[in-house]
C-alpha cells in the first residue's frame, strides 16, 4: 500500500517536472484533481504498456476562436470589424477587458458548423479552418476590439447581420446581440462582385427582419470603405457590466 | 491483404483526468462550455447540459461550439491516435478526423464535466491477425516481392474498426 502510493505519487511528480519547463507554468491548478483515478478510458489491461510519454510535451493552448483575422481562407469582399464595447453602469465609459465573441456566416450564407462536417461526418484536425468567421477578442482600455474578416452574405429569410455575444471578463455573459448593415452596400458588394453577385440582393430587409425590425436603430453599423479596398464596419454596443 | 480499415478510437474524459493533456482538455472544454452555454440558457434557468439539450432548441450545437477549445490539443498530439499502442508499445495509428461530443456537464458543477473525443485513423491495410492482434501496414501497399513495414496491436476497449474497404 504505502509503496504503491509512492510508486504513484512519484509518478506523478515526475509527470509535473517533465511538463513544468515546457508548458507556460501550472497555470491549471484550479478543479478537481481527485487521485483516485477512475477515468481515462486508456488501453485495457492486456495491451503493450507505454515506452513513450504522450508525444511532445502539452501546453495550455487557448481556443481556437482566440484571434483577430476569422478568415480562414473564406473568399469575400475584406471587411474590418471594429466594435466598441461601453458600459450603461459606468456612464457609458468604455469596458476594457470584456470578452466579445462574434460570429456571422459566408459570402454565400453558410456558418462555419453547417460546412464543417457536411452530412454530419468527421472534422479533421487538418482543416485548420473548422471554426472559420468566428472569433474572440478581449476589449483594450478604450472597449474595441478589432477583426478582420470578409463581407457576410445573407441567407432566407434574414437581414445580412454579425452575431455578437459580449461576456465580461470572469465570462459571465453581459449579452447576446447582432449586428445590421446598412442596406445601399449590401447591394452594392452583392451584385457587383462574386461570389456574392451569384445570389443577388438580399431578400429580407432591415426593416423587414424579425430580429432588427424593432430595434434598428442601436444595431444598424457604420459601414465605410469600398470593394476594391475592403470596408470598414464600426459599431457600438452598450452593455450594462 | 483482408481490406482497407479506419479505426475509431472513443476517448472518454472528465473529472479524473490524471495526464496533463488530458486535464487541459477537460478544463479549457468546460470554460468553453460555460462560456457558450450561456447563449442557449440566458434566463438561467438551466444548471445541466442535458436540461439544456432537451429544453432549449439548438442546444446541441454546443457539441460544434465547444469543440473550438480543444482544437488546438489535437494538433498538439501531431497526427497519432493517442493511448493505442503498437506492441513496441509506441504510439502509430495516424489520424486526422476526429468528432468531439459533450457526453455530461454542468455550470454548476464541473466535477460532471464529461466530454468524447472520436478519433478516426486515417486507412491502414490489414493484412492479417495473429493471436489477438491484426497486423497492418500504416505506410500503404507495396508491389510484390517489396518489403512491407507493418505495425502490430491490439483491439481494445474504446477501439473499433469504424470502415471496411474490401480488396479490389
Amino acid at each position: 500500500m504505502e509503496r504503491k502510493l509512492f510508486l504513484r505519487n512519484g509518478l506523478a511528480a515526475l509527470g509535473i517536472a517533465a511538463v513544468v519547463p515546457l508548458a507556460n507554468a501550472c497555470k491549471k491548478s484550479s478543479g478537481s484533481d481527485s487521485s483516485s483515478g477512475s477515468s481515462s478510458s486508456g488501453s485495457s489491461s492486456c495491451t503493450a504498456t507505454g515506452s513513450e510519454t504522450a508525444g511532445p510535451y502539452p501546453t495550455v493552448t487557448p481556443s481556437s476562436y482566440v484571434r483577430s483575422n476569422i478568415t480562414d481562407g473564406q473568399t469575400g469582399v475584406a471587411l474590418t470589424i471594429k466594435i466598441t464595447i461601453k458600459n450603461l453602469n459606468n456612464s457609458c465609459a468604455a469596458l476594457s477587458g470584456a470578452l466579445v465573441d462574434i460570429w456571422h456566416c459566408t459570402a454565400l450564407g453558410y456558418y462555419s458548423e453547417y460546412t464543417d462536417t457536411p452530412g454530419g461526418g468527421y472534422a479533421t484536425v487538418d482543416y485548420t479552418a473548422s471554426h472559420f468567421l468566428r472569433g474572440r477578442q478581449t476589449t483594450d482600455a478604450n472597449g474595441l476590439v478589432t477583426f478582420t474578416s470578409i463581407f457576410p452574405g445573407w441567407y432566407s429569410p434574414r437581414a445580412p447581420h454579425i452575431h455578437a455575444h459580449i461576456y465580461n471578463s470572469s465570462g459571465t455573459s453581459l449579452l447576446v446581440s447582432q449586428i445590421a448593415f446598412p442596406t445601399d452596400i449590401c447591394n452594392t458588394v452583392y451584385t457587383t462582385v462574386s461570389p456574392y453577385s451569384n445570389r443577388g440582393v438580399q431578400d429580407t430587409a432591415n426593416s423587414a427582419d424579425m430580429v432588427f425590425s424593432d430595434s434598428l436603430s442601436t444595431e444598424l453599423s457604420s459601414v465605410t470603405g469600398s470593394v476594391s479596398a475592403g470596408y470598414v464596419l464600426t459599431h457600438t454596443i452598450y452593455v450594462s457590466a | 491483404m483482408k481490406g482497407i480499415i479506419r479505426l475509431q478510437y472513443r476517448k472518454i474524459i472528465g473529472a479524473g483526468a490524471q495526464q496533463p493533456w488530458e486535464k487541459y482538455v477537460f478544463n479549457d472544454s468546460h470554460a468553453e462550455f460555460l462560456l457558450q452555454a450561456q447563449l442557449y440558457n440566458q434566463e438561467k434557468k438551466y444548471s445541466s447540459f442535458s436540461e439544456l439539450i432537451a429544453h432549449v432548441p439548438n442546444a446541441e450545437k454546443l457539441h460544434f461550439l465547444v469543440s473550438a477549445s480543444v482544437v488546438g490539443y489535437l494538433r498538439q498530439l501531431n497526427g497519432k491516435i493517442p493511448d493505442i499502442l503498437n506492441n513496441a508499445g509506441k504510439l502509430f495509428l495516424p489520424f486526422k478526423g476526429y468528432r468531439f461530443e459533450i457526453i455530461q456537464s454542468d455550470i454548476r458543477d464541473k466535477s460532471k464535466h464529461q466530454v468524447a473525443i472520436n478519433f478516426i485513423s486515417e486507412p491502414v491495410i490489414w493484412y492479417d491477425t495473429i493471436g489477438d492482434q491484426l497486423l497492418v501496414s500504416v505506410n500503404g501497399d507495396k508491389e510484390a516481392g517489396e518489403e512491407i513495414l507493418t505495425e502490430q496491436f491490439s483491439m481494445q476497449p474504446f477501439l473499433s474498426i469504424y470502415s471496411l474497404k474490401k480488396p479490389v
